[in-house]
């Protein structure tokens, strides 16, 4: 008895679709590609203009850096005495832990490509911070590219790391969701 | 913005050949321009459905394809090429719809199913059934949509906009309620039928 409104229904909803299929496609008003590879030319060319730029500007900080106490004009010879002020040493970092930091680096790398290879396609919103955390990761390589300094060297191969790290977790939330999704059913959904 | 007269329907199943997928995937512009143009006008007549101007849907296309070239190597082939394609333009129009507030999220609560004979929909005027759409509510008509013609479920739906399984129901049975409405108000002021839907 009660089958038949809901028969009734189903076949209004089938009828209902198939009518909203049949729609024919719209005409878009104008040719879109010309936008679309203007858009995709000025991108290429900001892009191009910053592998250019940054490396430059960090080569020309460095060596600002280094010209700067040499080209200070010197001081007169004071004649009061001078008090000595015993200034900490420059952070040293040795180049083990650059080497090891450079070797976790590459661990992680391979961790995120295969992830990437193997894993289930992003989301929306996940594809987007997943761009965005390879684009920062690009800037950090051409920072890496320019800096000579082993205390930078150093900052700049952890911040690599932790943008890696970032990386991977994004790549595995598609799995934590479809585990938390299939422990706790959806009260809404009647069977 | 004038629905064409052109009988090919859905194009977004429409097959790629792999070869054009492997080039825009090496960034090949013209491989991109090929698939570009295949896909256009399905991309735009969903853009449009989903969002209901054709400003905005011009401005999803756009962001959309050009999402599609920037992130081609991460399609990895699990589903076919133009679904992922069609996808990208749902998540754009969504997005657009959210941050836009072109949607008013109306306090829908019936969810009783639409027990109406299916006549009305099997016998609709094409015209007059995409002009009703037009002037459905962008969520509602959103829904009813991504519902009937793309397949989601409720719970895709719900996903999609951030709200519970229980407003995809009620947007489609107030949605289709009201498009009920508008085509019965319009065929009573025009009661010829011009270009009538074929369903077969």
């Amino acid at each position: 008895m009660h089958d038949e409104p809901n028969q009734q229904h189903m076949k209004g909803e089938a009828a209902l679709a198939a009518a909203l299929r049949a729609l024919p496609d719209a005409t878009p008003p104008r040719d879109g590609w010309p936008a679309i590879a203007a858009r995709i030319a000025h991108r290429r060319r900001t892009r191009n203009t910053l592998r250019i730029a940054v490396p430059a500007a960090l080569a020309a900080g460095v060596a600002i850096a280094v010209a700067l106490p040499h080209l200070w004009p010197a001081r007169a010879p004071s004649t009061t005495p001078r008090v000595v002020q015993r200034t900490a040493a420059p952070t040293r970092v040795p180049e083990i832990e650059l080497g090891a930091l450079r070797a976790q680096s590459q661990r992680l790398q391979t961790w995120v490509t295969a992830l990437d290879r193997n894993g289930a396609p992003l989301g929306g919103s996940a594809l987007a911070g997943a761009v965005a955390l390879q684009d920062r990761i690009g800037l950090v390589d051409l920072q890496l590219s320019a800096a000579t300094d082993p205390a930078t060297r150093a900052s700049l191969w952890k911040q690599r790391n932790l943008l890696l790290q970032q990386l991977g977790l994004l790549h595995l939330q598609p799995y934590a969701v479809a585990e938390h999704t299939r422990t706790t059913p959806d009260p809404t959904i009647i069977l | 913005m004038e629905p064409s007269t052109s009988s090919q329907q859905h194009s977004f199943q429409r097959q790629v050949e792999p070869e054009l997928v492997a080039r825009l995937q090496r960034g090949d512009l013209a491989a991109f321009e090929c698939i570009y143009r295949q896909f256009e006008r399905a991309a735009w007549t969903l853009a449009l459905r989903l969002t209901g101007r054709a400003d905005v849907a011009q401005e999803v296309v756009q962001d959309a394809m050009l999402k599609a070239y920037e992130r081609a190597r991460q399609y990895r082939g699990d589903a076919p090429f133009p679904a992922w394609l069609r996808k990208l333009v749902v998540n754009e129009a969504l997005m657009r719809l959210r941050h836009d507030r072109l949607h008013v999220f109306e306090a829908f609560t019936d969810t009783q199913p639409d027990a109406d004979a299916p006549e009305l929909w099997t016998r609709a005027d094409a015209t007059a059934l995409d002009r009703a759409l037009n002037r459905l509510p962008d969520t509602a008509r959103a829904v009813l949509w991504l519902y009937h013609v793309e397949g989601c479920t409720h719970i895709e739906i719900a996903e999609q906009f951030g709200r519970t399984v229980s407003f995809s129901k009620s947007q489609l049975a107030r949605g289709t309620r009201r498009l009920r409405e508008l085509l019965r108000t319009q065929s009573e002021t025009t009661p010829c039928t011009m270009n009538p839907i074929s369903n077969t």
